[in-house]
């Protein structure tokens, strides 16, 4: 089956024969056309499996990104207990993820007790916020990521 | 000892008539020693440059060797048609090494070859999770239309002008395939002049780009941030490639060993279930392929071929060809702007030629280089993509209808 018939049928222009402006013309329109109609066909079949697939999931268009408040630093408060692992959970009070992040925590925990090594300083670790940056929708690590990986030339 | 110094000199006189030299010297000889030149500018280009170094290189190696006189690596008058076909037995009786792998070529076994690896590397989640792109790749294949245009009006035959248009579609298999169908040897022009004007302006796109982009766009159009796409299920993934495999090759059916190829190894990458096969089509077997792609393209450019004014009129339009295959990217890409109520980034329009990923990654810098927040290239790659597929079904159009 062919839905473009004219198109498999004989040749319509002879390859060594130079061309008319009403071949030329009509060859440019018929082209495009084509490309333009079969692409089209391509757009909707698309948007109706899209459409059938979000419908499936269940899942709204677009994820809302999490909007998140301003950076909390970390309380540079000193204190006498080295920062362990299991003192976290209870000194912070509202870990913003909705998972558990203990992991996360941990090796933010463990990196803020390195930089305090150096000088004998203790930190207490109070809490752990997403933070996005205003108008991408992007965490800061996502839009580090895209920033060095879009980078071009 | 004068019949030995009679021997010595019959020996080297015969020598000398049969080196390369002698006929590097003789009528017509200094035709060779330029596109031997010429192929030391392309390796210089391909090397010290980067241009396009994977094709260029081969192709340019291929001009060299092809250019050597007495060498006999290719013969141009062994793939005249004769009676409308080529005699392929004389071909393997008489034809040297680049002419054995040119057989590749004249078959077009190799473009969709190169195809189904390019298929296995190909992320087409931009375009599914955004169709509206596959508008703006359909867009930018106007510059192979509005090529053909101004050939037919120059007096290039229907083939000619057919071969030369598919440069705007700035895909380089995709314009070897459609040459080699088209030009049937013999004339002015050869797949070689073609795939060395695709090439060379492939490599120059991000020059021949971005004055288009900024002189078609304004400010306010090139700072437009898009929305983020949606996340494509691995179903859609599966389903796409096996969808536009039947649809292209229903609706033109000669762009389906192109557009067929490159759905199957994309088939092959998103069906996860076929390792081994991925790594064969994306690595050793495109290598291999684009090493005989290139060198017998190369071969193709003899002397004659290039040292004549139409030469020089194929490298006119093939830029005449990329500028207007960008100019209606952006053009349409200002449409959607307007009609989505500026939500929509001209700038991805010029990706809509192919040259993937090159076209989608000047779309990302020249929209950083207005706001370096905007992110532009995933929204790019879905136009880039389409248009891989848009040149593909103009090039089955073109077939369709020159003879």
């Amino acid at each position: 089956m062919t839905l473009f018939p004219v198109l498999t049928a004989d040749k319509v222009l002879r390859g060594s024969e130079k061309l008319s402006g009403t071949e030329i013309a009509s060859m440019t329109l018929i082209g495009l056309a084509v490309v333009f109609v079969a692409l089209l066909v391509l757009v909707i079949f698309l948007y109706a499996t899209g459409g059938i697939f979000k419908k499936q999931s269940g899942k709204p268009k677009k994820a809302a990104p999490q909007k998140a408040a301003a950076p909390k630093p970390a309380s540079p408060k000193a204190a006498p207990a080295a920062p362990k692992k299991e003192a976290s959970p209870s000194a912070s009070p509202a870990p913003a993820a909705d998972t558990d992040d203990s992991e996360v925590i941990a090796v933010i925990m463990a990196a803020i007790a390195a930089m305090g090594a150096a000088d004998g300083k203790k930190y207490r670790l109070r809490s752990v916020k997403q933070v996005t940056r205003g108008g991408s929708g992007r965490s800061v690590w996502a839009q580090a990521g895209i920033s060095d990986a879009t980078r071009p030339f | 000892m004068g019949g030995v110094l009679d021997f010595i000199t019959n020996t080297l006189g015969g020598l000398w008539s049969d080196s390369g030299l002698r006929s590097l010297f003789a009528d017509g000889g200094w035709k060779n020693l330029i596109m031997i030149l010429v192929s030391f500018v392309f390796m210089y280009l391909a090397i010290a440059k980067g241009f396009e170094p994977l094709l260029l290189l081969p192709i340019s190696f291929g001009m060299l060797l092809t250019n050597l006189p007495m060498a006999g690596l290719y013969h141009p008058d062994l793939w005249v048609l004769v009676d409308g076909h080529v005699n392929y037995g004389e071909v393997l009786k008489e034809g040297g090494l680049l002419d054995i792998l040119y057989l590749g070529v004249k078959l077009q076994l190799y473009p969709p070859l190169i195809f189904l690896g390019i298929g296995c590397m190909t992320d087409f989640s931009p375009l599914i999770a955004n169709p509206k792109s596959f508008l703006l790749g359909a867009a930018a294949q106007g510059g192979i239309f509005f090529t053909f245009i101004v050939a037919g009006l120059l007096g290039f035959t229907a083939a000619e002008a057919g071969s030369i248009a598919i440069i705007g579609g700035a895909d380089g298999p995709t314009a070897i395939y459609v040459s080699t169908r088209l030009l049937t040897g013999g004339g002015a022009i050869t797949t070689g002049n073609i795939a060395l004007a695709a090439y060379t302006y492939m490599a120059l796109v991000p020059i021949i780009q971005p004055p288009i982009m900024k002189a078609l766009t304004s400010k306010k159009e090139r700072s437009v941030k898009m929305e983020q796409l949606r996340t494509v299920s691995k179903t859609e993934k599966i389903i796409f490639p096996i969808a536009v495999t039947i649809i292209v090759s229903l609706l033109v059916p000669s762009a389906a060993p192109l557009v067929g190829m490159l759905m199957f190894g994309n088939l092959l990458k998103e069906s996860g279930v076929a390792a081994r096969l991925i790594d064969t089509a994306q690595n050793a077997l495109m290598n291999i392929i684009t090493i005989f792609l290139g060198i017998s393209v190369g071969a193709t450019t003899k002397a004659e071929q290039i040292i004549n004014l139409k030469f020089g009129g194929v490298m006119l339009l093939g830029v005449v060809a990329f500028s207007l295959g960008t100019a209606c990217g952006l053009i349409f890409g200002k449409i959607m702007y307007k009609v989505t109520r500026g939500k929509v980034n001209p700038l991805i329009g010029s990706a809509g030629v192919s040259a993937v990923p090159m076209a989608a990654r000047i779309a990302q810098k020249v929209g950083a280089e207005t706001d370096p927040t905007n992110f532009l290239l995933m929204h790019a790659m879905g136009p880039n993509v389409a248009g891989v597929i848009g040149s593909a079904v103009a090039a089955g159009v073109l077939l369709s209808v020159i003879g």
